[in-house]
């Protein structure tokens, strides 16, 4: 049976844009002095909002596949297109700058943001393992380098090679999941295999092999817990624009993938085989504890990040682990928990770059005294920790609402028990960040330790009260830009904690999309 | 004729070997290698699938062979990378030594 190839192709606009767009940064930063590459991101912020119009005014009626049914347009793919879409426009707005300051060759960083959210809008949509594939790689690559984009910073590319090896070597184990699903069924569709998973008769252990090792290649790339090393490594090396991306970016990508994944091949069988339920939510339990644990004794925010974010990542797990039983109340607040994690990430990623834009500094104890420097970066730092950890008003607290009421539906009750512990262990972590900020007394330059050494060299350039009376060192205040990506960050996320009414019906249309028909 | 379960026997063994070396080995390069390795016993996974498969009502659209070009194709350019950073670390470093590359710990 020939399959037209052709048919519906308009349908992927967005994507051929967004492949010319990427194209023409790359093109127009080959002509731009140095001194104007700003103009790349200006680009590269135009071509995201306008791909997002596009991708909203041809979005089709229902779902309509292509490439005889390698990709699907349909709502639950719109809707994370647009989300990723909007993420790439926080990343840009956080790497302004940054880049400026700290980066060569910027102008590429824009070009590989916008093929990195080429990838992530085609993990969206795929359905069939080795187009997913292709698409995580396109996503992967542009990480690799953008996470070595510190060329002369060693640490960069300590992060960079730690990256790639642990990528590659999970892409080489997925790719040997796809094998054996291929040896085993002759075809690597998403609903192949859920067809083969539900018929009675044995499965083949090679479809076992298959599946088990496609899971772990996944859980590679979400970072949880028993393949998560790499995370605080890559996050801890990697320029702060690109650590907000990996954690923001990379994961929802992962988990708009997983959903997926889950939906079209394991969830149609759970009649038959309930036992991942089990495996999936003792990962989430495990990823949940440990990277919650370890963040305790974390110094540098990255890294603290990096662990907070593997323990977020955890929680999102523990909603895979119920799909099996409410399949649209879990995936309905997966995709709340990421859209709202991916927000208030966003803010105190921008309120970590506007501190480290102004004195080279990310650890924690460096934050002392920024409450009386600069009010309103201590003040969005500690509301989006707040919300990370889950406070009432703040978007966090509904996320985790929502989501820990599903995965207690979906009888895990002791996987909900365990995700408030750990949300427990982390408000210690994110207490101690804001104690740091409110409380500790900012490092006083007449006696400085050691350790406060390059933070007085920075000031100085600054402020030349170091030696009277305050015992404030003024900073410097953050560019207008990351202010206003504060600012809007903060009103998202107080406006999801109190009115979440608008965003939940948007995601219960886009996973509606995806509900197994069994 | 070979049975299939062979072929997958040497592409497990080639497997194996490869996430041997990414385990043990400790110079970067080698580690890139040995991840090839991995690939290549992916590649013979699916060209002998795709062959045993030919004969079976159950041979899709989708081509083992078609999907072993795109796995060459796809490792050509993460070896491209690697090697990139990889290069980039000795120029900075001096060393492409795993065990030495430990600016980043817990």
């Amino acid at each position: 049976m020939p399959i037209d190839y052709t048919a519906n192709l308009h349908l992927l606009t967005p994507e051929f844009v967004l492949t010319a767009l990427a194209f023409l940064v790359f093109t127009v930063d080959l002509f731009l002095p140095e001194s104007r590459k700003e103009w790349l991101a200006g680009l590269s912020v135009v071509s995201l909002v306008a791909v997002m119009v596009i991708a909203i005014l041809m979005r089709p009626a229902g779902s309509v596949e292509l490439y005889g049914g390698l990709i699907v347009v349909d709502s639950f793919g719109l809707f994370f297109k647009i989300f990723f879409l909007a993420i790439g426009v926080g990343i840009i707005a956080l790497s302004v700058e940054y880049g400026r300051d700290r980066l060569d060759h910027r102008g590429e960083f824009y070009g590989l943001l916008l093929f990195s959210i080429l990838g992530m809008n085609l993990m969206a949509m795929s359905r069939e393992l080795l187009t997913a594939y292709i698409a995580l790689e396109l996503l992967s690559f542009s990480l690799y380098v953008m996470v070595a984009y510190g060329l002369r910073e060693a640490r960069s590319n300590e992060a960079g090679i730690k990256y790639i090896i642990i990528g590659a070597l999970s892409s080489a184990i997925m790719l040997y999941g796809l094998s054996n699903i291929y040896a085993a069924l002759g075809t690597t569709f998403f609903a192949g295999i859920a067809e083969e998973l539900a018929s009675p008769g044995t499965v083949s252990p090679v479809l076992w092999v298959g599946v088990a090792l496609l899971v772990v290649g996944l859980g590679f790339k979400l970072s949880a817990v028993p393949f998560h090393m790499w995370a605080p490594d890559a996050y801890e090396g990697a320029p702060l624009p690109v650590t907000a991306y990996l954690a923001i970016g990379s994961k929802a990508a992962a988990f708009a993938l997983t959903l997926r994944l889950f939906a079209e091949a394991i969830v149609p069988a759970v009649n038959r085989w309930d036992e991942w339920q089990l495996v999936i939510a003792v990962l989430a339990a495990v990823t949940m504890l440990l990277g919650n644990l370890v963040a305790l004794a974390q110094r540098n925010l990255k890294r603290l990040m990096a662990y907070s974010s593997i323990g977020h990542v955890g929680y999102a797990l523990a909603g895979i682990a119920v799909l099996g039983s409410d399949f649209a109340l879990a995936a309905k607040s997966v995709v709340f928990y990421l859209v709202v994690y991916a927000v208030t990430n966003l803010v105190v990623f921008a309120g970590v770059t506007a501190y480290y834009n102004r004195t080279g500094q990310d650890n924690i104890a460096d934050l002392a005294g920024l409450a009386d420097r600069q009010p309103f970066v201590a003040a969005a730092i500690a509301i989006g920790l707040f919300s990370l950890a889950g406070l009432p008003i703040f978007a966090g607290f509904t996320a985790k609402f929502y989501l820990f009421a599903a995965v207690a539906d979906g009888g895990f009750l002791w996987l909900a028990g365990v995700a408030i512990f750990a949300s427990l262990i982390s408000l210690y972590y994110y207490l101690q960040v804001l104690r740091q900020m409110y409380i500790e007394r900012p490092p006083n330059p007449d006696h400085a330790e050691e350790e406060h050494e390059p933070a007085d060299g920075h000031e100085d350039a600054h402020g030349h009260g170091g030696h009277d009376e305050p015992p404030v060192p003024p900073m410097p205040r953050p560019s207008l830009l990351l202010t206003a990506t504060m600012g809007v960050g903060l009103l998202v996320v107080t406006w999801l904690g109190v009115y979440p009414a608008p965003l939940l019906g948007l995601i219960d249309a886009a996973s509606a999309a995806i509900v197994p028909l069994g | 004729m070979v049975p299939l379960l062979y072929f997958q026997l040497l592409g497990a063994a080639l497997f194996g070997i490869g996430f041997y070396g990414v385990l043990a080995r400790r110079s970067a390069v080698l580690i890139v290698l040995s991840i090839e390795l991995m690939l290549n016993a992916v590649n013979i996974n699916l060209i002998a699938a795709a062959s045993y498969l030919n004969g079976t009502g159950r041979f899709a659209a989708f081509d083992g062979q078609i999907i072993a070009i795109f796995v060459i194709t796809v490792a050509a350019a993460e070896v491209g990378l690697a090697f990139a950073i990889i290069l980039r670390m000795y120029r900075n470093r001096g060393t492409v030594n795993v065990d030495e590359i430990n600016l980043l710990k817990w």
